[in-house]
């Protein structure tokens, strides 16, 4: 036993020694979690809308009605706005020009360019616009109405504004009863960003191990170990408790600095770190399976990288596994990220207890067995393999 | 330029027989490529499916009648209104995707001025159909609330009752002074697919042209380049086959990448000279980087590792991963990145633009490419000169 724990000693320290892990380690997750946040946060805005005036009346008026629609307002040139809305990065641009500005302040008819972006929301904010719109098209003819029956212009803006503030508003009561938004009541974009990056980084940084294995095989650094009086089960045993103490870490370190830098919430911390714990033996099992069963160290750590991302896509650690299709939902039950993200979102948004992730627990466990005996296996022969 | 090809060739042999450069530069990105696509692929794209719409009402209430009508023609979305003793339970059960509940007393409450809340009940189908319709919703209530706050305008004003209920009427009625008309957007902007497709390629070339440059240190460690340079070659014929194994590789990996990725996802990039334009600069680009990379390494190691931390950095803030909606300073500077100014000419193309249409988004890469290789003669070498 003490010879495994020495070889997992050493390849930690290992691990700690290099210093490209103080970047992909200890960084680079939070920057995902950040822009995974930001993408899924949501936020309290319906959406962007860019404008090309805010300075003439009919700007400031119209600006005024859709920050009311909790609408986000820009305002950039008219070119710049074609781009914006080219580009994706606003949903609606309303063009006015001097000429609107102008016609709006004589009180005659204007009519503004709305163009609506390629973004899936893009739609729904068009209708907000209009609304806004029709708002200010309402004050003004009610205005227009009140001077016409003889009421001073002042006195009719006036009138317009008190009865405004006295009629209640229009308000709909909206209630939700999808099930992607039940599950994500509650929650913020960091919570779930927070929890996928854990794992996605824990199956990361353990696969990208499996280079340092093929490294230790290939400078014999095992062949000598085992010259000396230790066994090839402790030497084994080293090596998996060695990958799965820096998984661990990763997850562990994920977890606390999330906690800390975002505010996430995680619900009951200790069985969190009980499916990262799990989940981090399935991954060091993994990365024994690819170190061995590989002989060059590029090859491993691309194939590594290249099937921790794509495990982790299709666990629903870059998009929620909630607004999967369900072909796609069955195919992430064949991944380890896809049962530790289920029990993560028990654990984190229904406030679940050990019972209630059993289910997934125990899948964790069974993949965790089996990648282990085969990856142990796998190692004991490359042993005896020449590179 | 013998020695240049000989050695280019060679480095180009061993790249391939090495799995990694094929595993990296074409496997992952097009494994990443169909994940995602088909992950994002169904969400993002704005189509409208036609709702059922369960509603209860009052079979005589005017205005009720007005709002389920606004909502059954509202020429964007194809509803199907269906009558309902109880909307929420139909929304629940999956016989409905939305559910409406108008409140007994609708119109008597607004002309009144009293609260009368429409509730909506929004199920799993409703989706981008749904949050449509609420919004039409709004601007029907808005538009009656509109009526009332007219007759209350009437009152506050002096004018005599009867006089309320006209100028309600001459509100409602009037032509709208803004009127809102929709104009046409440049068609700019890759569809989902498509952004994944130039984002995953633009990403993974920072990686496949370290291949070549970061070469020089792994032969400086292995005592190769030593021997190289006890022949009659100059040193910068060395570099430059680098160089040139990086390009090669690059370029290839990059236009196997987009074509099959738009052949897998049904992707049009237009214009095969513009897209073959934007794919040399890229890979210009990217390739200049990797000297500055190689000065500022002592080890192979080293090397890869600020190779990927540029690589990754580049591709997040570039888009590769998700469009970033940056604004202002930050917009500016996410536009200087490479990556997004590839996936920017990428759009450009797409949406019918040739070579003249490029320019701005190739300048951007040709001017990387510069600022690197200057930036590459001032750096200390810490690397392959020693």
């Amino acid at each position: 036993m003490s010879a495994a724990w020495a070889v997992a000693t050493v390849e930690l320290r290992r691990f700690l020694r290099d210093r490209s892990n103080i970047f992909f380690t200890f960084i680079f997750p939070f920057m995902l979690v950040v822009v995974i946040g930001a993408q899924f946060g949501g936020g309290a805005s319906n959406g962007r809308v860019v404008l090309t005036d805010d300075s003439s009346a009919l700007g400031q008026r119209i600006a005024a009605e859709l920050t009311e629609r909790d609408l986000t307002v820009e305002v950039s040139s008219a070119d710049d706005a074609r781009e914006t809305l080219a580009r994706g990065r606003a949903d609606v641009g309303v063009l006015i020009d001097a000429d609107d500005a102008a016609a709006f302040d004589t009180g005659e008819p204007v009519q503004l360019e709305m163009i609506s972006a390629a973004s899936s929301n893009a739609s729904a904010v068009a209708q907000l616009v209009q609304t806004g719109v029709d708002e200010l098209d309402r004050e003004q003819a009610g205005v227009a109405a009140l001077t016409d029956a003889g009421v001073g212009q002042e006195d009719a803006a006036a009138a317009w504004q008190d009865a405004e503030e006295q009629v209640p508003p229009a308000d709909l009561e909206v209630v939700d009863v999808d099930e992607v938004s039940q599950a994500f009541a509650g929650v913020t974009g960091f919570d779930v960003g927070a929890s996928s990056q854990a794992l996605l980084f824990v199956f990361l940084t353990a696969l990208a191990g499996s280079a340092t294995l093929i490294d230790a095989r290939r400078n014999r650094v095992i062949a000598r170990t085992l010259a000396a009086p230790v066994s090839v089960v402790s030497v084994v045993a080293g090596q998996v408790f060695g990958r799965w103490v820096i998984a661990l870490f990763q997850g562990v370190y994920v977890m606390a600095g999330t906690t800390v830098l975002f505010g996430v919430s995680w619900g009951n911390i200790w069985l969190c770190v009980l499916v990262l714990a799990v989940f981090a033996a399935v991954a060091a099992g993994a990365a024994m399976t690819i170190g061995s069963l590989l002989d060059n160290e590029g090859a491993a750590s691309g194939f590594g990288v290249g099937i921790a991302l794509v495990l982790a896509a299709l666990g629903g650690c870059m998009v929620p596994q909630e607004i999967f299709p369900a072909s796609l939902q069955f195919v992430s039950s064949f991944t380890p990220h896809g049962w530790a993200y289920r029990a993560f979102a028990e654990i984190q948004r229904h406030d679940g207890g050990l019972g209630d992730i059993l289910g997934p627990l125990a899948v964790l466990v069974a993949m965790a067995v089996a990648v282990l005996l085969l990856g142990s296996l796998l190692l004991r022969r490359s042993i005896a393999r020449a590179l | 330029m013998r020695a240049l090809l000989t050695m280019t060739a060679v480095d180009l042999r061993r790249r391939l027989r090495d799995k990694s450069v094929l595993i990296f530069s074409l496997a992952v990105p097009l494994a990443l490529m169909t994940v995602l696509n088909l992950l994002l692929g169904g969400v993002n794209e704005g189509e409208f499916e036609p709702v059922d719409l369960a509603v209860s009402a009052e079979s005589d209430d005017e205005l009720a009648g007005v709002l389920v009508d606004a909502l059954a023609d509202t020429g964007i979305v194809d509803v199907t209104v269906i009558d309902s003793e109880d909307p929420r339970a139909e929304v629940q059960a999956g016989s409905a995707d939305l559910g409406m509940v108008v409140p007994e007393g609708f119109t008597a409450a607004l002309t009144s001025g009293e609260e009368a809340p429409v509730r909506f009940v929004i199920g799993d189908g409703a989706g981008l159909s749904g949050q449509v319709l609420v919004t039409v919703a709004q601007g029907v209530v808005e538009q009656f609330r509109g009526a009332s706050v007219a007759a209350v305008a009437a009152g506050t004003a002096g004018l005599d009752p009867e006089h309320a209920g006209v100028l309600a009427e001459q509100v409602l009625a009037a032509q709208a002074q803004v009127q809102l008309e929709q104009g046409e957007a440049s068609s700019e902007q890759l569809s989902t697919g498509g952004m994944l497709i130039a984002g995953q390629a633009g990403l993974f070339l920072m990686f496949t042209v370290g291949f070549g440059v970061l070469g020089l240190i792994t032969e400086r460690e292995e005592g190769t380049l030593v021997r190289l340079r006890s022949m009659p070659v100059r040193m910068s014929t060395i570099v430059a086959a680098k160089a040139l194994t990086a390009f090669v590789l690059g370029l290839v990996a990059t236009s196997v990448l987009l074509t099959v990725g738009s052949l897998l996802f049904g992707v049009d990039f237009g214009s095969v000279p513009a897209v073959g334009a934007l794919v040399l600069a890229a890979v210009l680009a990217a390739t200049s980087l990797t000297f500055v990379v190689v000065r500022l390494a002592r080890t192979a190691e080293q090397a890869n590792v600020v190779q990927s931390i540029i690589a990754l950095v580049l591709g997040m803030s570039g888009g590769a991963f998700f469009p970033i909606t940056a604004q202002g300073v930050l917009g500016t500077i996410v536009d200087l990145n490479p990556i997004a100014a590839f996936t920017r000419g990428l759009g450009i193309t797409s949406g019918g633009g040739g070579l003249g249409e490029i320019g701005v988004p190739v300048a951007i890469m040709v001017g990387f490419a510069v600022v690197c290789l200057v930036a590459s003669r001032l750096i200390p070498n810490r690397g392959v000169a020693q």
